[in-house]
């Protein structure tokens, strides 16, 4: 028990960091920029009802009050990190352990698979106690009440049993770790767009009922709180944990109940070189990454007409042109300001290619590849490459598909202007390409957890910045800030072009160093 | 004179504060068959993953065929196949596109040949990789070695997880090798694996090689012991030449044997005898037995007669 509390240790503090943080700053930048009750009833009228933000955030029931923004801004995005959180505990503490190998060496012991089950659960709803107390401290720090901050907390927190329960579940259909997280991502994004279709289509409201993202909404904590929506979840998470249990004491330990035949008639094909045979094995997974991305660019681009409202106060133009685009007035705009999450799923992309490597090597695999005449040279550059054109095949699809579902929603936005914020992701992905993959040669055991740590301390720098107000030079540290939100800025050419080659340089310097050091096991 | 197989010169290995490799001298010739024998942890799979270029030295050298190991690992892989001790493949990848795979970095193999030894280790092909025990992966990777006919074959501990039957397969396979005049380097901590295939054995303890030899030299190597029962008290046996005795139990007697065997035989078949257990011993007890403590000094007494 104790190990698994201990195991979440990095993950959970980093988690609990960034729900005091984010609570914080949302509700201070809010008390500061709308301090009089007019410019509120301003921003509730425009911006509230602007149906790209609330794809974002989430409905708002009550925005003239602090309580009610911060339920709306805080408790939206806080939502989706607990989910996350709940799964990647699960995951983590039931899939990691078997692949492992170290499940079998437990359960041979005194522990029972129920008791191990149930141990990694609690530790994951610890953190998630931890996240609460967080996010309290953080909305209480930005002024408000007790009772309702801690409704509130406890709103966001809810979603993390639920996505545990999920990743328990995933767990045992998956048959490796990497598809359990695959797949757990997957219901994440589900629930996603389920909460966009019933907050932003009209008359679709019920289908926020069907999402635990929505049920967060409905409890609506700071404007007429009601608890007994939390029976849902509660409910959820505990159907899901009994289902998982059950199909825990079904299969078998080490693989999942979802494995796909076990012999297959030989096929031959790109087996050629290392290159050709990681570009088939990832294949599946790649076009997973690209479908999901190319899915979620269209529903965002056939929104985007639907942005252009006027009477946005001056104080949120100003904040949103602190956040990086000019505002949100037209489907440019919008656009340019939603693709900077494309640019952080690309970013985790490429971080993600390079963890691949990584277990290449960790799996010793690299040792039967290394003992035959394959330089560390090309095995690792041919990968590289391969990471970077399906970061630019990823950041393409974004591009076009946003732009087809902007025309086919009426938008009138230039193919261009969408293929340049597609050139963003694709630098950002070459940059964290190449900075992971001098992590990966000179820390090996712990490169790849900083990358991934790295992009996510980039962008959330890049994304409070914007709301507090901190110097440029601070802002600037990060490789976010130096974007053109197109088509909503004008395009930086140069500084992507810096970028991208900062990224080469690292990973050149990846290569070089890779090349001197001995191969590191698990 | 061709280069040798495989050199190593002052060979030393740290990490960090463990000295795992301590000045390893080696000079292998081509077309011998040598046994690397040692204890777990003795520095074995250092060696190797030297060898192969996987770590670097610390300092000294090693050299295959007169290429540098570590400066040049594409280069002296060409004649290099290796089998590792445990199967390292891709779980979602059938044995037969394993082997293709392997074959075809390697420079390609012989197909034929490979065909053969797929039927002579009985493997299922079209197996996942994921779906074969431990003991058939080995035989994939033990294929994929012995198919490309390399001039040097490196094996970790090949038979571990192999059943006897195979076991048979691969000593054949070895023996087909040798006779085309490929050099063999076998590392082992099982005698018997050494025994039946080996004509030069060298011996690892700590990271320094205390003794080497061909296995007649090492004659001590291959001493059985006896485990003797008596009906009584254990009688006074008569000192014999190349027998050490111990008294186990008030009615139990082990021997070391490593003269001959028939006036041992004949000393307690005048006894009454009430079970006898022959078997010869594990490298962990010849270590223990031989080389305790003082590791140089046994080797120049016992070895060479």
């Amino acid at each position: 028990m104790r190990r698994a509390l201990n195991d979440a240790r990095v993950r959970t503090i980093g988690f609990v960091a960034l729900f005091g943080l984010t609570a914080y700053a949302d509700t201070a930048a809010y008390a500061h920029a709308y301090p009089t009750l007019h410019s509120r009833i301003l921003f509730a009228d425009s911006f509230v009802h602007n149906k790209a933000i609330v794809l974002f955030y989430g409905k708002a029931y009550n925005v003239l009050t602090a309580g009610g923004y911060s339920a709306w801004r805080v408790g939206g995005t806080l939502s989706i990190l607990a989910a996350i959180f709940g799964l990647l505990g699960a995951v983590r503490v039931l899939r990691a352990e078997e692949d492992g190998g170290r499940s079998e060496l437990v359960l041979a012991g005194a522990v029972s698979r129920r008791m191990q089950f149930t141990c990694g659960l609690t530790a994951t709803m610890t953190g998630a106690l931890a996240l609460g107390v967080a996010e309290f401290a953080g909305l209480r720090a930005g002024g408000l009440a007790a009772a309702g901050s801690a409704f509130l907390a406890l709103s966001s927190v809810i979603a993390v049993p639920v996505f545990a329960g999920i990743g328990a579940v995933v767990c045992q259909l998956a048959p490796t770790r990497r598809m359990a997280i695959e797949l757990g991502g997957g219901a994440v994004a589900l629930a996603f767009l389920l909460r966009v279709l019933a907050d932003t289509v009209g008359g679709a409201g019920w289908v926020s009922w069907l999402t635990p993202l929505g049920w967060a909404e409905q409890l609506r904590a700071f404007t007429g709180e009601q608890p007994v929506v939390l029976l849902l979840p509660l409910a959820a998470t505990v159907g899901l944990i009994v289902l998982a249990q059950h199909l825990n004491t079904v299969r078998d330990i080490g693989t999942g109940l979802l494995t796909s035949h076990d012999t297959a008639a030989p096929r031959l094909r790109w087996l050629g070189s290392t290159t050709a045979q990681a570009f088939r094995l990832e294949l599946t997974s790649l076009m997973w990454w690209i479908g999901g991305v190319s899915v979620f660019a269209f529903i965002i681009g056939l929104i985007a007409k639907t942005t252009a409202s006027g009477g946005i106060p001056r104080r949120l133009q100003q904040e949103l042109a602190r956040f990086g685009t000019g505002g949100v007035s037209k489907p440019a705009d919008y656009l340019g300001l939603v693709f900077v999450s494309f640019v952080l799923v690309v970013a985790l992309f490429a971080v993600s290619q390079v963890a691949a490597l990584r277990h290449e090597e960790s799996d010793e695999r690299l040792e039967t590849l290394l003992s035959l005449p394959v330089s560390r040279r090309s095995w690792m550059s041919g990968r590289l490459v391969l990471a970077a054109t399906a970061a630019a095949a990823i950041s393409l699809c974004a591009g076009f598909l946003s732009w087809a579902g902007a025309t086919s929603g009426g938008a009138n936005v230039s193919l261009g202007g969408l293929l340049q914020a597609g050139a963003n992701c694709l630098a950002i992905g070459i940059l964290f390409i190449g900075i992971a993959a001098l992590l990966f040669s000179l820390l090996p055991r712990r490169g790849t957890g900083i990358a991934y740590g790295l992009v996510v301390v980039a962008f959330l720098w890049q994304l409070v910045g914007a709301l507090l107000d901190v110097p440029r030079w601070v802002r600037d540290l990060t490789p976010f800030a130096h974007l053109g939100f197109a088509p909503a800025q004008p395009f930086r050419a140069s500084d992507l072009l810096v970028l991208a080659a900062i990224g080469l340089v690292s990973a050149g310097a990846g290569i070089r160093y890779f090349v001197r050091r001995d191969l590191v096991g698990a | 004179m061709a280069l040798p197989a495989i050199e190593t010169e002052q060979l030393t290995k740290r990490y960090g504060h463990t000295l795992a490799l301590d000045r390893l001298d080696l000079r292998i010739e081509p077309g011998e068959t040598y046994g690397f024998l040692g204890p777990n942890g003795a520095g074995k799979t250092t060696t190797i993953r030297l060898l192969l270029g996987l770590h670097r030295p610390t300092s000294g050298r090693a050299q295959l065929f007169g290429v540098d190991a570590w400066r040049d690992p594409v280069v002296a892989h060409r004649r290099v196949a290796y089998v590792a001790g445990e199967p390292f493949l891709w779980p979602s990848m059938t044995g037969a596109e394993t082997l293709d795979f392997l074959g075809r970095l390697h420079g390609g193999v012989d197909p034929r040949y490979r065909d053969m030894l797929v039927d002579r280790f009985a493997l299922d092909q079209d197996k996942r990789v994921r779906a074969l025990s431990k003991g058939n992966r080995q035989k994939v990777q033990l294929i994929a070695a012995l198919s490309t006919r390399a001039d040097l074959l490196l094996l970790d501990e090949p038979t571990a997880g192999l059943d006897p039957l195979m076991g048979k397969a691969f000593e054949e396979s070895i023996r087909e090798a040798t006779a085309r005049g490929q050099t063999v380097f076998l590392s082992s901590h099982v005698l018997s694996e050494v025994e039946a295939t080996c004509d030069r054995v060298g011996i690892l303890r700590e990271g320094r090689l205390i003794d080497e030899g061909s296995l007649p030299e090492l004659r001590h190597l291959t001493a059985q012991t006896l485990d003797v029962t008596f009906a009584g008290p254990v009688p006074v046996l008569p000192p014999l030449p190349g027998v050490e005795a111990k008294q186990t139990a008030p009615d139990a007697l082990r021997l070391e044997v490593t003269g001959e065997m028939g006036p041992v035989l004949c000393a307690l078949g005048s006894e009454q005898v009430a079970g006898l257990i022959t078997r010869q011993p594990s490298l962990e007890e010849i270590f223990l037995h031989h080389y305790d403590g003082s590791a140089g000094h046994d080797l120049a007494s016992s070895a060479r007669r």
